[in-house]
C-alpha cells in the first residue's frame, strides 16, 4: 500500500516506455495491466510454470519474478513483439504443424523460450532446445507434439 | 465388414496425412492473440474482485464484520451472504454448497465475503480488514473418522453422502470354489487439475439490469440456470459466455468465481474481474477423489475368474458437486467391465470430510477403479501361474456381452484385438534388465474400458443451431466450451464431412448460453453430440439450400463454396443463396444416444484402450522414469488426428503424474502445499516418447461411428506403469503416487 514510485524507462516490443510505477511492481502486471499486453499469461506467480515468459535482453524469463526496478533500461519482448519476427514465425509454424498446443495458454511462453534459445544459438540441437523449455509447463499435450516440433527446429 | 478398420494403425502426421491439418485456433494461440477469460482486462470501469476464504477448516461461524473493509478508499463493494438476492447455494447434483457461508464453515476454501476494488492490491488489503469470529469445531480428517460414531456431522444428513452397490451371483460361495484368491489394498491420490489458466473471468452488467459472464467454465447453460437462481434474476437476464479457456479437465465444471463476481457486479453496476491465483485455486478448487480400494478376486484352476469383490471409500470433501456421479462411474469400473465374472460384489461409499472438495476430473473415478482391477488381474495371474495376458484372454468379455449393469452396449470391437496388439508392442523387446546396472528397466501393460455420456439414465440432451447468415456464412453453433480438447477442430471437420462445405465457409460459435444448449462439455460426450446433430441437420440443410436456389437448376448439392451441380461445378455460392432473402436457421435438439433397454443403465457407447509402459527404476534412489508409452485405442473414427493423438497423450501424461508425482497432502484440514513449487506435474524432461495406434472401426457402428476420447488415455496408464515397475524390480506398488523411498525399502527387503 505504501509503494515507492519511480520512473521506469524501458523498451517494450521496440517502443520506448516511460512509466511512473511502484518500484516493486511486477513486470507481469506492468505488461498486462498497465500496457495491455495480455500475451504473457499468469499461471503460478512464482516462476515455476513459465506461462508468463518474455524475452528480456535476449533471455527468456518469467515476468512474474522481475520487478519494475529490475527492468530499468532493459529491452523486453513479449509474444506481441516477437510474432512478426521470421524466426518466431518459423517456430510457430513448427508448433502448429506438430499439434504441439491444445488450450494454448502456455504457448506464448514456450514460443518466447524457443525464440531466445534459437537466437542465442541458431544451430541449437534437440538437447539444447529441451533444456530451454525446462521452465515451461504444459498440462494438455503430454509434450509429445512439442518434441516433434523441437526435432523439426533442431539442427 | 471392413477388416482394415479393425487393424491398429499408427496415428502420425504421415499415416493420417490427409486429415492432419492444424486446429482452427492454432495460429491465434501460437501468436498470443487469443483472448482468454482472464485477459478481459480492458472493460471501462473494471473493478477487481477477491473472495475471503475461511481461516479454519471446520467451525461455527459467529459473525462477520466488513465495516473496515467497506470504508477503505478504493473499495466499491463488500458482499456477504446477507447480500444475496436469490438462493445462497449451488451444486450440479445437490445444491448444498453456499455461495457465502452463514453459520457453518466446512473447508478452508469456503467463501465468506467478497470485495470489489480499484486494484487487485486494494482488494487483497480489504480482505485483511474483514473480521470473522469463529467457534472451532473438530476437524473430520478422513472418511473413517467421518463415519465413526459421534463424528461431527458436516451436513444435516450426516457424513455419508452416497453409497453404491453392484451385485450379482453369490460372491462368498464362489470364493469358496476358487483355486486361487488374491487380495489387495489400493490408494489413489488427491490429484489437482492444474489447468494452466486458473479459474477466472469478468462479469459485465448491462443497462437493463442483466449480467454477461465472460468466463472459463464447462457449461454455459447449466451455469446460467444456477447463477440466475443465486442472483435472483430471470434466466433471460443472465448470459454466460464460456470463452475458450486455458484447460478444464473437469475442474471448471462446477461454478467457481461466477457467483461472487456476479453479486459484486450487481451491487456496483460495474464490470468485475476475478482471477484465482494458484494458491486460491488450490484451496478452493475441486480435486480428484482420493480413494481407498480393498479388493478380493479369485479364479478356478483353469484361470477363469469366478468372483470379484471390491469396496471403495472416496473422500469427497465438504460438498457434493459431482461426487455422486463419480461414485457411480467408479463402481461401474470397479466391477471389471472388461471381464466376464459371474459373481460380483462391488460397493462404494462417498464420504464428507473437511478436506477440500472433490468432484469431476478426467477419468471421473474410472481410472482409480481400473488401477485396482488391473492390479488384481496381474496378482491373480501370478498366483495362478499364468501370464497376465493369458489370464486376461481367458476372461475378456465379447462385444456381445452386456455391461456391468446388465445394459446393452455398443462395443467398438473384441477387446482381444487390443490385447493382441499390446503383446506385439515393440516396447517388450526394449526391456533389458541387467542386474549390475543402476537403472533397471521393465515393461508392463494394462487395459481399460470406458463409456461416453452422463450415463445411468441421467437427463443428457444436446443440440445445435445451423444458420446461413445474411452475408452467406455458414454459422454452426454449439453450447460446448473449447478448453483445449479440440472440440472446435472436431466440429469443423465434421461439418465439412456432413454439410460438404469448405472450412472457409464456416463460422463456429461455441459456449454461449444465448445459443443452443448442447449439454455440459464433459463425460467425453461432445463429439457424439456433434455427429448426431450434423447427421440430423444434413438432409434438412440440403433441402433448405436447394429450395433457395433458382427453380431451373435441379440436382444441386451443397459443396465447398455453395451449391454445385452433378459435375461438381459451382452453380450458386452461399453468399448468393443468402442474397435470396429468406434467412435459413435450423435447430436440432435430441437425447444422447442410449441403448435399446427399457430402463437405461450404465453407458451404451463404449470404447477401449490398452497401454504398454516401459519404465526404468533407479536402484540407488528408487526414482522411476517412464521411458516409452504405447497405446492401442478403439475409439471410433479419428475426426481430427492431432487432437485425437494429443488427447490420448495428454491424458496419459496427466495419469503418469498421478501415478508418480502428484498428490495434495492434507493435515487437519490444512493444505500442506499450495503452488507448483511443491505440487509437481510432469515437465518436458519427464515426458516419454509415445506411440498411439488406433482401431477406427466400430462393430455395427454405422449408427454411431465416433467416440469421445478425451478421457480414454488416462484409463489404463497407472496400472501399466506399476506393472512395468513390478516387471523391473519385483515390487508392485499399491499406493499412488509411488513413493521412491517405499520402493527402495521394498527392493532392499527383496535383495538385501
Amino acid at each position: 500500500m505504501n509503494d515507492v514510485f519511480f520512473t521506469l524507462h524501458f523498451t517494450v516490443n521496440g517502443q520506448e516506455q516511460t512509466l511512473e510505477v511502484p518500484a516493486a511492481r511486477r513486470l507481469l502486471d506492468i505488461l498486462r495491466l498497465d500496457l495491455g499486453l495480455t500475451g504473457p499469461k499468469e499461471g503460478c506467480s512464482i516462476g515455476r510454470c513459465g506461462a508468463c515468459s518474455v524475452v528480456v535482453d535476449g533471455d527468456s524469463v518469467p515476468a512474474c519474478l522481475l520487478l519494475a526496478c529490475q527492468v530499468q533500461g532493459r529491452t523486453v519482448k513479449t509474444i506481441e513483439g516477437l510474432r512478426e519476427d521470421p524466426l518466431c514465425e518459423h517456430i510457430s509454424a513448427a508448433l502448429v504443424n506438430a499439434g504441439a498446443l491444445q488450450c494454448g495458454y502456455c504457448t506464448p511462453g514456450i514460443v518466447s523460450s524457443l525464440t531466445a534459445a534459437l537466437r542465442h544459438n541458431p544451430a541449437a540441437d534437440v538437447a539444447e532446445l529441451e533444456q530451454a523449455l525446462h521452465g515451461n509447463l504444459c498440462r494438455c499435450t503430454g509434450y509429445n507434439g512439442l518434441r516433434q516440433a523441437i526435432a523439426e527446429l533442431a539442427t | 465388414m471392413n477388416t482394415t478398420a479393425f487393424t491398429p494403425r499408427p496415428l502420425t502426421a504421415d499415416t493420417f496425412a490427409e486429415r492432419w491439418q492444424p486446429r482452427p485456433d492454432a495460429t491465434q494461440k501460437v501468436r498470443g492473440e487469443l483472448r482468454y477469460p482472464t485477459d478481459e482486462l480492458d472493460w471501462p470501469g473494471l473493478l477487481h474482485g477477491r473472495i475471503l476464504r475461511s481461516a479454519l477448516p471446520h467451525a461455527r461461524l459467529l459473525g462477520i464484520d466488513v465495516e473496515r473493509a467497506r470504508t477503505l478508499p478504493g473499495v466499491h463493494a463488500v458482499v456477504t451472504a446477507a447480500d444475496i438476492p436469490g438462493t445462497n447455494n449451488y451444486g450440479i447434483v445437490f445444491r448444498d454448497q453456499p455461495v457465502f457461508c452463514t453459520d457453518h464453515v466446512r473447508f478452508l476454501g469456503d467463501a465468506l465475503a467478497a470485495v470489489a476494488a480499484d486494484t487487485p492490491e486494494i482488494a487483497a488489503h480489504a480482505l485483511s480488514l474483514i473480521e470473522v469470529r469463529y467457534a472451532e469445531l473438530p476437524v473430520v480428517n478422513d472418511p473413517s473418522a467421518a463415519l465413526a460414531d459421534g463424528a461431527p456431522a458436516l451436513h444435516p444428513n450426516g457424513n455419508l453422502l452416497d453409497s453404491s452397490l453392484i451385485e450379482h451371483g453369490d460372491v462368498e460361495a464362489a470364493f469358496a470354489a476358487c483355486a486361487f484368491v488374491v487380495e489387495g489394498h489400493y490408494r489413489t491420490p488427491r490429484q489437482m487439475h492444474v489447468f494452466m489458466e486458473t479459474e477466472g473471468g469478468v462479469v459485465v452488467p448491462d443497462e437493463i439490469g442483466g449480467l454477461t459472464f465472460r468466463v472459463g467454465c464447462q457449461s454455459a447453460h447449466r451455469d446460467r440456470e444456477q447463477l440466475a437462481s443465486i442472483l435472483g434474476l430471470p434466466p433471460d437476464k443472465v448470459r454466460v459466455i464460456g470463452l475458450a479457456t486455458g484447460g478444464g479437465f473437469g475442474g471448471k465444471d462446477e461454478l467457481t468465481m461466477q457467483p461472487a463476481a456476479g453479486l459484486l457486479a450487481l451491487r456496483t453496476g460495474r464490470p468485475i474481474r476475478i482471477h484465482f491465483d494458484r494458491r486460491e485455486s488450490t484451496i478452493a478448487g475441486i480435486k480428484r477423489h482420493p480413494v481407498e480400494l480393498v479388493a478380493r478376486t479369485g479364479c478356478d484352476a483353469q484361470g477363469r475368474i469366478l468372483a470379484h469383490q471390491l469396496h471403495a471409500v472416496l473422500d469427497t470433501g465438504a460438498y457434493a458437486t459431482l461426487g455422486p456421479a463419480v461414485l457411480t462411474n467408479l463402481t461401474d469400473h470397479a466391477a471389471a467391465p472388461l471381464y466376464r465374472i459371474p459373481n460380483i460384489r462391488v460397493s462404494g461409499q462417498l464420504v464428507h470430510t473437511n478436506n477440500g472438495v472433490a468432484g469431476a476430473f478426467r477419468g471421473f473415478g474410472g481410472n482409480q477403479a481400473t488401477f485396482a482391477v488391473e492390479s488384481q488381474l496381474d496378482r491373480l495371474a501370478h498366483a495362478a501361474g499364468l501370464h497376465p495376458a493369458e489370464l486376461r484372454r481367458r476372461n475378456l468379455r465379447t462385444p456381445q456381452d452386456p455391461g456391468v449393469e446388465g445394459q446393452t452396449q455398443q462395443q467398438p470391437c473384441d477387446p482381444r484385438l487390443l490385447l493382441d496388439a499390446a503383446l506385439q508392442s515393440p516396447l517388450w523387446a526394449s526391456a533389458s534388465s541387467t542386474d549390475d546396472s543402476r537403472w533397471v528397466t521393465g515393461v508392463g501393460m494394462a487395459m481399460g474400458a470406458q463409456g461416453n455420456g452422463l450415463g445411468n439414465g441421467l437427463p443428457d440432451a444436446g443440440g445445435a443451431r445451423l444458420t446461413l447468415t445474411d452475408d452467406g456464412r455458414i454459422e454452426l453453433a454449439f453450447g460446448f466450451i473449447e478448453y483445449g480438447q479440440g472440440v472446435i477442430a472436431a466440429i469443423r471437420n465434421l461439418a465439412c464431412d456432413y454439410l460438404h462445405c469448405a472450412p472457409e465457409d464456416l463460422d463456429i460459435r461455441l459456449g454461449d448460453s444465448s445459443g443452443p444448449d448442447s449439454g455440459p462439455t464433459s463425460a467425453s460426450r461432445s463429439s457424439i453430440i456433434a455427429v448426431e446433430a450434423l447427421r440430423r441437420l444434413q438432409p434438412q440443410w440440403r433441402a433448405l439450400l436447394t429450395s433457395l436456389a433458382p427453380p431451373a437448376t435441379p440436382g444441386l448439392q451443397p459443396g465447398p463454396g455453395g451449391l454445385r451441380d452433378q459435375s461438381g461445378e459451382l452453380v450458386i455460392s452461399y453468399p448468393q443463396l443468402a442474397g435470396a432473402g429468406t434467412p435459413v436457421t435450423l435447430n436440432v435438439h435430441f437425447d444422447f444416444p442410449t441403448g435399446p433397454d427399457a430402463t437405461p443403465r450404465g453407458r451404451y457407447l463404449q470404447l477401449l484402450i490398452a497401454t504398454v509402459a516401459h519404465v526404468a527404476v533407479d536402484r540407488l534412489t528408487g526414482r522411476i522414469r517412464v521411458e516409452r508409452l504405447h497405446h492401442i485405442t478403439a475409439g471410433g473414427r479419428v475426426i481430427h488426428p492431432p487432437s485425437y493423438r494429443g488427447q490420448i497423450e495428454g491424458a496419459a501424461i496427466m495419469g503418469m503424474g498421478m501415478t508418480l508425482l502428484e498428490d495434495v497432502p492434507m493435515q487437519d484440514g490444512q493444505y500442506l502445499l499450495d503452488n507448483l513449487d511443491a505440487y509437481l506435474i510432469p515437465t518436458l524432461a519427464d515426458a516419454p516418447e509415445q506411440q498411439v495406434d488406433v482401431i477406427e472401426g466400430i462393430l455395427g457402428g454405422e449408427s454411431y461411428p465416433v467416440r469421445g476420447i478425451g478421457e480414454l488415455g488416462i484409463e489404463a496408464i497407472s496400472p501399466a506403469i506399476t506393472a512395468a515397475i513390478e516387471n523391473a524390480i519385483g515390487v508392485r506398488p499399491e499406493r499412488l503416487p509411488v513413493e521412491p523411498t517405499t520402493l527402495l525399502a521394498a527392493m532392499q527387503e527383496l535383495h538385501p
